[in-house]
């Protein structure tokens, strides 16, 4: 009895968006949703072939799942993705109080937004930048784009050199904020 | 002379497109396979396949003109196709070919040439009483010269490679201090991609429409025109969406125009298929761009509305036939629209998506033609460009077209790669597009959020992540504690348990 308990309170999942919104559910694996003050069905369906879609009042929602690591997933929606940390109650809570704490750090990283090739480095280390200042030209799909910098701050590293190749995501360099 | 074979130097949907026809017509198609996409849908499409997999130098497969005509000789082929990139607008190429005695089909090598020389084409336009942009004569040779003809004409300015197309090699410079740096970006990238970093400069018209006009020449000196193509929609000069017709021209505009691109093309005694580009601003005044000597990725809105297969007249007229059609037989029937599918992420500014597209399905409907060249299992390789399918929507009107579109697109469905599928979405959601009101800044000023989805899909996202969560929290709940060697444990699992 007191185990059954204890299952019932765990059931409770947040799904955190990368825009930081919040969406509870209160009972996930009984495939329905609270929507506007009432209890709403979900199905989840497979065609024949082999895509997964969502029925959701009477419509069809095609479902891809590109990205699932530990409680991060990424979920395509009708060619749409979106981004977010499955999360408990207590996880959320213990979160918060994380970013909260991290709101001191000041040195941000500029990644490559795509797979390519360095180019041009366009700054030193300890060059001041500016926001939307152009920092690197990276070649990809045989077109030359210039990465800038999304704050203002000082170049403290840079991790890459001309010619090099790099994957997207990779960090081209740091800068500090200010 | 027949042409009984046809070798295709290029590979995916314009190979399967090329082979279509050749089937129709009776002629035997060749393919090259490379190693860097050996199992690709084009290979099987075609009669015989040319294999390209081991490499003996750097040279790009589709580029490699002597490899590819010495193949052509070993296996007897009649004629080549280049398709379009590639080999398509090189000189040199369509001249070898016509020196081994096999045909080419596009245009002579002189008409390559002159059409491909901006500064060559320029003099052309003008001296047949086209309308053109002020600019430099001719390329410019360094940052300083480029700076004294931008005082002249005026800023802004566009650089363009001379030997350019598809958007590489062009830059846009709004302010003095940024000519200097946008010259070196222009001559590096056009250095790169033609070989060649000369460079132009000409006034650039901020906020134009970019319309081109279909020309089909024989080798007769017949010339008409096929109407033309509204391709405003572009990013960073890379077009995403192309109609025919377009809804900024009348006929007596399109008579003015149309007539203009056969002045152009008669100029060099163009035959095949070609397209002659022009700027019209908000005024309908319109300006000389330039003109591609191939056949274009948005060929089929021209084929849905003037219902003529545009790679059956370059065989035929490679083949020296005469147009079967003069300019009053050409009717235009109907809106046709072609929405590129690409491999790219809408939602990180269009960055490339590569990977495996595990699925792909559209909707069957005499509406719809998909011209594509990848089906479940093919691979989005970072060798060639991202484009994975064209969807083409014919309808009686525009506003049919549109409506088509939007059912179309949203039972298009592609799994396992990120697709530009949401960005036709947000075109078709906005007011001024569905008004026919737009211009090539619309993507920078008019359309705010490139990508488009319903209130609720984010719900629904939420929910199947949280779901997922669930089930495999759920899955391992009553599982014992200790971990079996060789497998490992999520640790977020653990950490639950520990809790």
């Amino acid at each position: 009895m007191a185990r059954e308990v204890k299952k019932k309170k765990s059931t409770k999942l947040i799904a955190l968006s990368s825009a930081n919104k919040a969406y509870e559910f209160n009972k996930p694996l009984e495939k329905s949703i609270k929507y506007q003050g009432k209890k709403v069905d979900i199905k989840l369906r497979e065609d024949p072939n082999g895509f997964s879609y969502i029925v959701w009042k009477n419509k069809k929602y095609m479902l891809d799942v590109i990205e699932k690591n530990q409680n991060r997933y990424t979920i395509m929606i009708n060619g749409v993705w979106h981004s977010f940390t499955v999360e408990t109650p207590i996880s959320l809570k213990r979160r918060r109080f994380l970013e909260q704490q991290g709101e001191s750090s000041s040195v941000v990283s500029i990644e490559a937004p795509m797979p390519g090739k360095i180019i041009d480095l366009l700054v030193e280390e300890g060059a001041e930048v500016k926001q939307g200042e152009p920092i690197i030209i990276l070649e990809a799909m045989k077109m030359q784009n210039e990465i800038s910098s999304h704050v203002t701050g000082v170049v403290q590293s840079i991790s890459v050199k001309k010619n090099d190749s790099v994957m997207k995501d990779d960090v081209l360099l740091y800068i500090r904020k200010g | 002379m027949k042409i009984n074979s046809i070798l295709i130097a290029n590979r995916g949907e314009i190979a399967i497109r090329i082979i279509r026809t050749a089937k129709k017509m009776g002629i035997r198609s060749y393919a090259i396979k490379t190693s860097k996409e050996p199992n690709a849908w084009y290979l099987e499409e075609a009669d015989e396949i040319i294999d390209f997999s081991e490499c003996f130098d750097d040279t790009p497969e589709f580029l490699d003109i002597e490899r590819i005509i010495y193949n052509a000789k070993e296996h007897k082929v009649d004629a080549i196709h280049p398709g379009y990139g590639f080999l398509a607008e090189n000189p040199d190429f369509a001249r070898r070919c016509e020196e081994e005695d096999i045909v080419f089909i596009g245009p002579s090598h002189d008409a390559i040439y002159r059409m491909g020389n901006k500064t060559i084409a320029k003099e052309l336009a003008k001296k047949n009483k086209v309308p053109l942009l002020g600019g430099s004569k001719g390329t410019v040779a360094d940052p300083e010269e480029a700076k004294q003809i931008a005082d002249q004409v005026g800023y802004p300015v566009i650089l363009k490679a001379a030997a350019g197309g598809g958007g590489r090699g062009m830059r846009v410079v709004e302010k003095e201090k940024d000519i200097e740096r946008m010259f070196n970006l222009a001559t590096n990238e056009a250095e790169k991609a033609f070989n060649n970093p000369a460079v132009f400069i000409e006034k650039f018209v901020r906020e134009p429409r970019h319309i081109e006009f279909q020309i089909l020449g024989d080798k007769h000196g017949n010339v008409v025109h096929l109407g033309e193509r509204e391709c405003s929609i572009q990013r960073k000069h890379q077009k995403l969406l192309e109609e025919s017709p377009s809804p900024a021209l009348d006929p007596a505009l399109r008579k003015k125009m149309g007539d203009a691109a056969i002045r152009i093309a008669k100029s060099v005694n163009y035959f095949s298929a070609g397209t002659v580009e022009f700027l019209l601003d908000d005024q309908n005044y319109f300006s000389f761009m330039e003109m591609n000597t191939r056949i274009q990725v948005e060929h089929p809105v021209t084929e849905m509305v003037t219902g003529i297969d545009l790679i059956e007249q370059m065989i035929l007229i490679a083949e020296g036939k005469k147009l079967p059609f003069s300019q009053d037989d050409i009717k235009l029937n109907g809106w046709a629209i072609e929405w590129r599918i690409n491999a790219e992420d809408v939602q990180s500014g269009f960055s490339p998506s590569l990977g495996t597209i595990e699925k792909i399905s559209w909707p069957e409907s005499d509406h719809i033609r998909v011209d594509t060249g990848v089906r479940d299992g093919s691979v989005i390789t970072p060798y060639y460009d991202s484009m994975i399918a064209k969807l083409i929507i014919h309808a009686e009107t525009r506003e049919k077209a549109l409506q088509q579109s939007s059912i179309a697109i949203r039972k298009f469905w592609i799994k396992g790669t990120k697709t530009t599928l949401a960005f036709c979405r947000a075109v078709l959601q906005n007011r001024n597009f569905r008004k026919g009101k737009f211009n090539t800044s619309f993507l920078s000023k008019e359309l705010k959020i490139h990508y488009h989805h319903e209130p609720d899909e984010e719900l629904l996202a939420a929910f199947f992540a949280a779901y997922d969560y669930a089930r495999e929290v759920h899955e391992h709940e009553d599982k014992p504690l200790y971990v079996e060697k060789g497998k490992e444990i999520a640790p977020w699992l653990l950490n639950k348990r520990l809790r």
